[in-house]
């Protein structure tokens, strides 16, 4: 039980010499907040390789603890998650009056670790208003809140208590506070919120394997999700093990991610146990640019202290996910047909909630954290946007790694408010979003330790979903046969850097030298190209170039769009060693490489594929009358222009002036998806240094 | 939480001793009627005969009338059926009570179930799993911890794309390498993959995972400290040799025992819930009528 064990946990800091391991069992340990643990140890694992393996895992997922996923009719546990990952079958909404799922969920093979996320503002609140002993629980939120899960509950008044609690995430950092409910100083929610964190935390070990087949590991952590004004400022809490701080702290209780990053280092990385932890930002192409903004807090400059607190906190970034693409933005600051890429077409998140299409902001893009943190670096020492590159799913039915394009079910709620509603006859989401993506880990083992090193130590990179197993080492002598020897992980490390790492300047050198290797997805599409995207500071100036370093952009691979049948070869693997021919070793620069697959159909693609229905009886005012009754159906959803299907029935319209057109013809005037997409990898990014 | 537990465990003791608490007054337990349709099994009339006992005990500690979700769910009830009422929801909950609305309301019944089932399942401080039980648990339930065979192998991997057309007659002339090559490693023999080891521990789920079936199944089947192939896979063909093969086995206590406490305490719900219901079931008078 938590509580008890929380107060063993105090006791023990107050008297640190009288308490300790002593506590616990033996080949257990005492963790932070005070539960009995296996100790790890590095090297357990059966298959551990000093070279390194690929594990894959998503960093990102949501159960029915997070306030918005539980009002959307997720009713799956973090146990349920886990089981998931390994390979189960679980439940799906909506329910059925007797409280049995209609649908089941499965993904195509198991993950290697997790890390759940379930938001921290709301854990405390769901659980008092669940508590029939809790002094909130009959509070008026609480009750309206329960009122929303029952049989009979009209979706507005779900809509409007979901807006009344979750809303407060939109507030701006200096009025936030948690629901009223929660009472005065909110001790009720933050006390109740320290239980249902020691029980993640409880959950996450019994989940991790701690034999030597180290077959699934788990990381507690959360998801601090402020937003203020709607712009997007999440970012994911990943702890390496069980010594935790005492509360997960959300938007509410530190309003800035300063704050936040305050409390870890004192809390965490300062607290001598053990304790190690880090953040990663995501969504902020749904940041209005304020993600990457100059300032600290309240108009503060960034200062040199700064940008290390926020360097080492924030070693990584989430590439992309459910919710779209952060990388780049076409034309920031060159043309790169690749930056279209499952782009949102919104400013904001309030903006994709209320589909108020507009123009995203360049400053929302990693391309433009790459260049400005290079200024920083300069001017300041360190680069606070040295990220490197994680991708994740986002799930929020407890489903982590559910990311293939073919059985895409929903992010959420099958698009509807109440759990009990069936899921639209169409596109079980808006069609702007897709199903996210995977992390990939080069570590030694899978084990915390290894994982969580490999985070920190940003060896790791993103897909959009496939299993695209990727290399990149940079150095400035590998021999020309590396990709013809089999021992090139061990040259590249030999020579070199792996992704993540800096590349200190030789003297007397070329060019420094990039070795990629890639393998496709054994489930997957073939490999079309690899790329090195090249970033450097040129005085002021940030420059980008894409360079084509292997594979063949005109392979002539494609897919059919009526029965998403693809055509054409491609590559199994493809590995290139490549130098910079435009190197300047007096400019800051980095690298990263995208590897690109075949083309294959997108979730809406596949799922028009395989739908029954006649574009010729497409009528916009019918399908928004359905629309209206919160239904839909592939006719409405395949046929409307913006699923680029139904294309050549835009081909007489004139989008000049869309506000003038009728409502219908509007249609072929809003944002496009890509019916066929390039599936990808993005490795970390290699720095350069220049000497001095 | 804590609170929770502890409501969790008075109601739950209650109801556990249930049969002790008659017999110590001398008198009857409880006597209900249940009506069961007329073609209803024995597993039918049983699960209705459990849920019946189950609502009267929830009703007896009053849950029908001091549960929140119930009261808001009636007085819910309440406002739909008179939309232009300006009574207070407390004048509404009682009226709702006294048409007996909480005796037949499919919401109510569900909300009381639950409860009293959660009352069930509570495990108490003395009923937690000990060392030892943990330890008896993981014996007993090898198949719920076992953990997957492996197998240790060396391979020679041929890239279908670096080889194109000469990859069949390059395999060729791997395979009569590899024939004469004895117990020496393969040391600089086939093509680099990411990943890809001279040699590997792994499962056959994992060679799944990362190569496909094909070698998976290769990998399963072949004989020890012999080479096979080529094997082919997505990436090419892959000739394998394997030097070891472990069969499933359970890890020690120490390395899953958050695994089998948690396996164990889902079992121990289980039990406390049916012994508690037995324990009721057993206090309980039954009268079944048959419905046609």
């Amino acid at each position: 039980m938590p509580r008890p064990l929380l107060l063993v946990s105090s006791l023990c800091i107050l008297a640190v010499a009288a308490c300790g391991n002593d506590a616990c069992p033996s080949g257990e340990v005492l963790n932070s907040i005070g539960q009995c643990v296996p100790a790890d140890e590095r090297g357990r694992c059966a298959d551990f390789d000093p070279l390194k393996q690929v594990y894959w895992g998503d960093t990102h997922a949501h159960t029915e603890l997070s306030f918005d996923a539980n009002m959307q009719g997720t009713r799956t546990t973090q146990d349920d998650a886990y089981a998931f990952a390994r390979g189960e079958a679980i439940p799906l909404q909506p329910y059925d009056e007797n409280g049995a799922p209609t649908r089941m969920a499965q993904i195509d093979r198991p993950l290697d670790f997790v890390m759940l996320s379930d938001h921290a503002e709301f854990l405390g609140t769901l659980a008092v208003c669940n508590d029939p002993d809790s002094p909130a629980y009959d509070a008026r939120q609480c009750v309206d809140y329960r009122a929303a899960q029952e049989f009979d509950a009209d979706p507005r008044e779900v809509i409007f208590i979901f807006v009344e609690i979750n809303g407060l995430y939109l507030f701006p950092p200096e009025d936030v506070r948690y629901p009223a409910l929660c009472g005065p100083d909110a001790a009720i929610c933050i006390d109740a919120g320290m239980d249902v964190w020691s029980d993640i935390v409880d959950k996450a070990e019994a989940a991790y394997d701690r034999s030597d087949s180290c077959e699934f590991t788990t990381f507690p952590g959360y998801e601090w999700s402020g937003v203020p004004f709607n712009r997007n400022m999440h970012r994911n809490v990943m702890f390496k093990n069980g010594n935790v701080t005492s509360q997960p702290y959300g938007y509410f209780d530190e309003p800035y991610p300063k704050g936040l990053w305050d409390r870890l280092e004192e809390e965490c990385l300062s607290a001598g146990n053990g304790c190690d932890v880090l953040t990663v930002p995501h969504n902020t192409n749904l940041s209005d640019g304020i993600e990457f903004d100059a300032e600290i807090a309240y108009g503060a400059p960034f200062t040199s202290d700064y940008v290390e607190q926020r360097n080492l906190m924030e070693p990584l970034i989430e590439i992309y996910q459910h919710k779209g693409a952060s990388e780049c933005l076409p034309g920031q600051p060159v043309p790169d047909e690749q930056c279209g890429f499952e782009l949102l077409p919104y400013r904001n998140i309030g903006a994709q909630n209320q589909d108020t299409q507009g123009p995203p902001n360049p400053k929302s893009f990693l391309r433009y954290a790459y260049g400005e943190g290079m200024k920083y670096e300069r001017d300041l020492g360190t680069n606070p946007f040295a990220y490197g590159i994680t991708a994740a799913s986002d799930t929020h039915i407890s489903a982590p790694g559910f990311v293939a394009e073919n059985d895409f079910k929903g992010h959420a709620g099958s698009g509807q408010p109440n759990r009990f509603l069936p899921p639209p006859a169409g596109f079980p989401d808006q069609e702007y979003l897709s199903p996210g993506g995977l992390t990939g880990v080069w570590a030694e083992e899978n084990a915390r330790e290894a994982i969580f090193s490999a985070f920190r130590n940003k060896e790791v990179f993103g897909t959009s979903g496939p299993r695209i197993a990727v290399r990149m080492f940079g150095g400035w002598d590998y021999p020309s046969s590396i990709c013809d020897d089999e021992d090139l992980a061990a040259q590249g490390y030999a020579g070199g850097v792996p992704m993540g790492g800096m590349l200190e300047a030789q003297s007397g050198s070329g060019g420094p030298q990039f070795v990629v290797s890639a393998k496709q997805d054994p489930m997957g599409a073939p490999l079309q190209r690899v790329q090195v995207v090249k970033g450097w500071l040129d005085g002021d100036e940030y420059q980008v170039r894409v360079y084509e370093v292997a594979g063949n952009p005109e392979n002539g691979a494609s897919v059919d769009l009526d029965t998403c049948v693809p055509s054409g070869s491609g590559a199994s693997d493809l590995c290139q060693l490549w130098q910079d021919p435009d190197f300047d070793p007096s400019e800051r620069a980095y690298y990263y490489a995208r590897v690109i697959e075949n083309p294959t159909c997108r979730w809406s693609t596949f799922q028009c594929s395989q739908a029954e229905y006649d574009c010729n009886d497409w009528d916009y005012d019918s399908c928004q009358a359905l629309e209206a009754t919160g239904q839909s159906s592939y006719l409405c959803d395949c046929c409307d222009p913006s699923a680029g299907l139904n294309v050549d029935w835009c081909e007489s319209v004139d989008c000049t002036n869309p506000e003038d057109l009728p409502e219908d013809e509007a249609r072929c005037c809003v944002a496009r998806v890509q019916p066929i997409i390039q599936e990808r990898a993005w490795t970390s990014p290699i720095w350069y240094q220049p000497p001095g | 939480m804590l609170r929770v537990l502890l409501h969790y465990f008075l109601i739950g003791g209650l109801l556990f001793s249930a049969k002790a608490f008659y017999e110590r007054r001398g008198v009857e337990g409880p006597e209900i009627a249940v009506r069961v349709p007329a073609q209803a099994s024995e597993a039918e009339v049983d699960r209705i005969v459990r849920e019946a006992i189950l609502l009267n005990e929830a009703r007896r500690y009053g849950w029908d009338r001091r549960d929140p979700v119930v009261f808001s769910h009636l007085v819910r009830n309440m406002r739909f059926i008179e939309p232009e009422t300006t009574e207070d929801d407390a004048t509404l909950y009682k009226r709702a009570l006294d048409m007996r609305m909480h005796e037949h309301d499919p919401i109510v019944r569900a909300r009381l179930l639950y409860r009293a089932r959660e009352a069930l399942a509570f495990v108490p401080e003395d009923r937690m799993p000990t060392r030892e039980e943990l330890e008896a648990h993981r014996d007993q339930h090898v198949e719920r911890f076992e953990r997957e065979s492996r197998v240790r192998f060396q391979q020679v991997f041929l890239s279908r794309t670096k080889r194109g057309d000469s990859l069949a007659a390059d395999a060729s002339r791997m395979r009569e390498k590899l024939t004469v090559l004895g117990d020496a490693p393969p040391a600089g023999l086939g093509d680099p993959l990411p990943g890809l080891r001279p040699e590997i521990v792994a499962t056959p789920s994992k060679v799944h995972t990362a190569y496909g079936p094909e070698l998976a199944d290769a990998v399963g089947e072949a004989l020890v400290g012999v080479w096979r192939g080529p094997v082919s896979s997505v990436y090419g063909l892959h000739f394998i040799k394997v030097l070891e093969k472990e069969p499933a086995r359970v890890p020690p206590l120490d390395a899953i025992v958050a695994e089998v406490r948690a396996d164990l305490l889902r079992e121990v719900r289980a039990e406390l819930r049916k012994e508690r219901m037995a324990a009721l079931r057993d206090a309980y008078t039954v009268h079944i009528e048959r419905m046609p």
